[in-house]
């Protein structure tokens, strides 16, 4: 006669409040001790409701709004949501703009990927990485303090152009911290990402395979990293993305299964490098001219909807504008990379650690509020 | 002793017990300040290692701020969570705190008449010994009323449990060398040269101290160990219920147990006290010597929390059962052979400890080289203002 | 059997690189700046502690709003402009003048004055798009950024005071009345001279 020992699963929360999560969000995992059975995401802590607001406001005073969807990466942000309005208007943007939109935008994303790479290694409880990430961010502030004024939300592009022009000896101070950034953030890389016993939290985790990626709607480095070559910048180049040489990383199973999280951040490693190439011939080639194009003061497109994709750090992200003629937009859809990347949770997280699902979501680089606006 | 059983006319056994008392509260007082200014160090040292400044604000150079810790922490409110075991809950941290202190009563703070007690199975009582704070943190974690923290404490339990082998099996080593059991008896069989510790005597012992030195940092939860207290997963493990000066005793026990990492590993491989043979017998200066050499192990061990991620469960165990296991057996099966060789070539012994030491010292050349690379690169000027 | 050796090496060889960094980091000067003691908007001060490492506060910087009301036209631009509706103005009509900016390169006609320009810092989002709207530069950001207050009223900051806004009102009735005193004169020459005609 045998008898089955009853078990029951747990479920814990793991809540609103957490360390680990990045932002507000809350996962209600039903685990037997270790290994985790189901996993359900609860998102929405953080809705501000940024899409309705844009109904009440002009066309030129959305764009301190887009700063606040993804703060981290806002000058990217700010950059997909003037790039919808003038595609809608028709404005040209003069080329020194141009080249000065590339230079913030890049910036911008060395800023964010060294903030996403440091959040993962915190996550896996190396913590001095993330601090030195973070003064090497506080430089990469500094600079763009420079030219806006001000150091997280830098409302600094506008549809036409950009708002102010850039300092004197400002080329030179940008190549000058780069020729610091790039040794130091390979000593960097050095400690934490060729470290073993990272390497061993890290491969053979959570592995999407291409066509897995491509059925969840992953975009930008989430997707790079499953081995699909597929990067805005180049597939549908805007801005003058096409004039500059830069190589698009993507993830090779250099160490465990292709699209595993080490391939996922290994992808924002090379991507910093190849920032960093990109400012630099940015810096070179720079024109003399306007910065602001020839853009009424009420702002009024036609009617008609559009949409467009820009690559921002978390992804492809797409504003889809409804104009009724007014000097408000009439509807205004974002769609951010961060959310695609959530709904992988579920289907990965089954059978695994609960350690293995804090390195999970560090390395989708979610972050809260581009994740419910 | 004298004075207390002439003057005082007490019995012999009562004057034991005020003696031992009075010793004892030495001790604890010398382990609590330790584990304070280990606490500071921490602090100091992980703000260096990050380009930032410690603590830096009570008293000069912040070295008050384990004093504003402690007064802080007995100021706040007396908490127990609803549904926790009220009993398991009150005894718990105390009993954390009497794992760790009752090691103390062996481990050498300066020469060999400045152990407690010197007992003749001093080492064996040293292991075991420590193995009363696992209960302590499985009670904390079932008495929380707390699903996080009970995980906690499991998968602490576990590795603690785990580690102890390795770590017994690597003292071995240093108990084959000096022939017995007792603290001071391992003391003694090391001489002041580094040559003549233990660690460096033969390529076998060696490995023990690093299969020991790791064991230890397992078995006192520090990273790259620390995922019962993981702060990103489990928001601190079995601690998370617990506030105010309970939370207190297990601070201190925490960082007393990198004070006894330091202790015990000196006093059983790096040499302890011993001096040079025109010097012995100089109290101070074998407390001091003994404190340095301590410091320096604790200095390593806080490095090692700030450059290491830390491994999940199941590496942790494999860690402990396929790499540092074998590796114990190995030390003390060759350090057997080569005593057995040397038995018959005395000669060999001192050769090897110097072949081993001088190994040692071309590694520790070729570190110097990358640390001063490292630092070239991270001060290239970035040139802002 | 080579992977579990080639771990063994592979461990110790990153283990010993990683502590080798750190302790190399040990070394490197603090870059945090200790705020109260330091002064941050002091380039030289920032030059001699942390020997051009770190960026001073630019002049850029977008710190608390100041009006100047001595340049300021009353265009109600800033108003519009503003997406979270924090900025108040009440206009009055005043004496014609020309008013240099430090924007535009020719001055500016002035015909209406403020009565009341109230700024809410509290619900201010910094965004400077008022600064960008403002044709004279009346509006503008400073350095300061040290704005507390106890009380959330408080954070309301008006620009016009009292006796600047009685006098703006006692010019604008004294403009009132002299204009229909004018108006009146005209009908009245006007209705002379339809008289005359007749």
């Amino acid at each position: 006669m045998t008898s089955e020992l009853k078990t029951e699963h747990i479920t814990i929360n793991m809540g609103p409040q957490h360390p680990s999560t990045h932002g507000v969000i809350r996962f209600v995992i039903k685990t037997d001790g270790e290994i985790i059975h189901e996993c359900d995401p609860d998102v929405g802590y953080l809705h501000r409701g940024i899409e309705k607001i844009a109904e009440s406001v002009t066309w030129q005073g959305f764009v301190p709004f887009t700063d606040r969807v993804d703060y981290v990466a806002s000058m990217n942000a700010n950059w997909a949501y003037c790039l919808a309005v003038e595609k809608m208007l028709g404005t040209e943007v003069p080329e020194r703009a141009e080249y000065i939109r590339v230079i913030a935008g890049e910036l911008n994303r060395i800023s964010s990927h060294l903030v996403a790479i440091g959040a993962a290694d915190m996550d896996m409880g190396a913590i001095t990485p993330f601090v030195q990430f973070l003064r090497e961010r506080e430089y990469i502030n500094d600079l763009l303090e420079m030219i806006c004024g001000a150091r997280l939300t830098y409302n600094y592009y506008s549809i036409g152009g950009v708002n102010y022009d850039i300092p004197e000896g400002y080329s030179k101070k940008v190549t000058g911290f780069l020729d610091h950034f790039e040794v130091a953030v390979e000593q960097m890389h050095r400690l934490v990402t060729y470290n073993q016993i990272f390497i061993n939290r890290f491969a053979n985790v959570g592995a999407v395979s291409p066509e897995m990626a491509m059925d969840y709607n992953f975009v930008g480095p989430n997707l790079r990293g499953s081995g699909v070559k597929y990067d805005v910048r180049r597939n549908k180049p805007y801005s003058i993305y096409d004039k500059l040489d830069f190589e698009i990383p993507i993830g090779t199973a250099s160490v465990g299964t292709l699209g595993d999280c080490y391939d996922r951040y290994f992808v924002r490693v090379e991507e910093i490098r190849e920032s960093v190439k990109i400012l630099r011939q940015c810096l070179q080639q720079i024109p003399a001219g306007e910065i602001q194009g020839k853009v009424k003061n009420a702002i009024k497109p036609p009617v008609g909807h559009k949409y467009v994709r820009t690559e921002t750090p978390r992804g492809d992200t797409g504003y889809f504008i409804y104009s009724d003629g007014k000097t408000s937009p009439s509807r205004l859809k974002i769609r951010t990379g961060s959310f695609t990347g959530m709904s992988i949770i579920p289907e990965l997280a089954r059978n695994i650690f609960i350690a293995d699902l804090v390195a999970i979501i560090g390395s989708l680089d979610i972050v809260a509020p581009e994740l419910d606006r | 002793m004298n004075l207390l059983t002439d003057t005082l006319g007490m019995t012999e056994l009562w004057a034991n017990v005020v003696i031992m008392l009075i010793v004892c509260t030495i001790v604890f007082a010398v382990f609590a300040l330790m584990s304070g200014i280990t606490s500071w160090a921490e602090r100091r040292i992980a703000g260096r290692m990050q380009s930032r400044y410690g603590c830096n604000r009570v008293g000069p150079f912040g070295i008050l701020q384990f004093v504003a810790d402690a007064v802080k922490l007995i100021l706040k409110e007396d908490l127990i969570p609803d549904g926790a075991d009220r009993f398991l809950y009150k005894i718990t941290p105390y009993l954390c705190l009497m794992g760790v202190l009752a090691t103390l009563v062996v481990l050498p703070l300066g020469s060999r008449a400045m152990i407690v007690a010197d007992l003749n199975v001093g080492v064996l009582y040293f292991i075991s010994i420590t193995s009363i704070v696992v209960i302590g943190i499985l009670m904390a974690g079932w008495s929380s009323n707390n699903k996080w923290s009970l995980l906690g404490g499991m998968r602490s339990a576990a590795q603690i449990v785990s580690y102890e082998i390795p770590v017994a099996m690597a003292l071995l080593t240093p108990i084959l060398i000096a022939g017995s059991l007792s603290m001071g008896d391992l003391l003694d069989s090391q001489g002041w040269l580094p040559w003549e510790w233990a660690a460096f005597q033969t390529p076998f012992s060696a490995l023990a101290f690093f299969v020991f030195f790791i064991g230890s940092l397992a078995e006192g939860n520090r990273t790259p160990f620390d995922l019962p207290e993981a702060e990103s997963e489990l928001v601190s493990g079995f601690n998370t219920e617990y506030s105010g000066f309970r939370f207190a005793v297990f601070f201190m026990a925490e960082y007393g147990n990198v004070f006894l990492i330091g202790l015990s590993t000196t006093a059983l491989f790096l040499g302890g006290p011993n001096l040079p043979g025109f010097l012995q017998g100089n109290p101070f200066l074998s407390v001091a010597v003994m404190m340095l050499k301590t410091f320096f192990v604790m200095f390593v061990v806080i490095w090692l929390r700030w450059t290491l991620p830390r491994f999940r469960i199941d590496q942790l165990m494999d860690l402990s059962w396929k790499y540092l296991l074998p590796c114990a057996l190995i030390a003390f099966f060759g350090q057997s052979v080569f005593m057995l060789v040397a038995h018959e070539i005395p000669a060999i012994t001192p050769i090897t400890a110097i072949v081993v030491f001088i190994v040692f010292l071309l590694t520790m050349v070729k570190f110097f080289g990358r640390i001063r690379t490292n630092y070239k690169e991270q001060s290239i000027p970035v040139g802002l203002n | 059997m080579n992977a579990y050796f080639n771990n063994i090496k592979n461990g110790i060889q990153t283990v010993f690189e990683g502590m080798s960094i750190s302790l190399a980091s040990f070394f490197v000067h603090p870059v945090t700046i200790q705020y109260p003691e330091d002064d941050i908007s002091s380039a030289e001060n920032l030059k001699k502690t942390y020997k051009g490492q770190l960026g001073p506060m630019p002049e850029n910087y977008r710190g608390i709003l100041d009006v100047d009301l001595s340049i300021c036209t009353a265009c109600q631009l800033c108003v519009k402009a503003c997406p979270i509706d924090c900025i108040v103005i009440d206009a009055v009509k005043c004496d014609k003048s020309k008013v240099q900016g430090t924007k535009a390169e020719k001055p500016a006609v002035k015909t209406r004055t403020c009565t009341r320009f109230d700024i809410h810092m509290g619900k201010c989002m910094f965004c400077g798009l008022c600064t960008l709207a403002c044709p004279t530069g009346a509006i503008a950001h400073t350095k300061v950024f040290e704005m507390n207050k106890f009380q959330l009223q408080d954070l309301v900051l008006p620009f016009v005071s009292e006796d600047e806004k009685e006098k703006a009102i006692k010019r604008d009735s004294e403009l009132k009345a002299e204009a229909a005193a004018a108006k009146a004169a005209k009908a009245a020459k006007e209705a002379e001279k339809t008289e005359e005609e007749k």
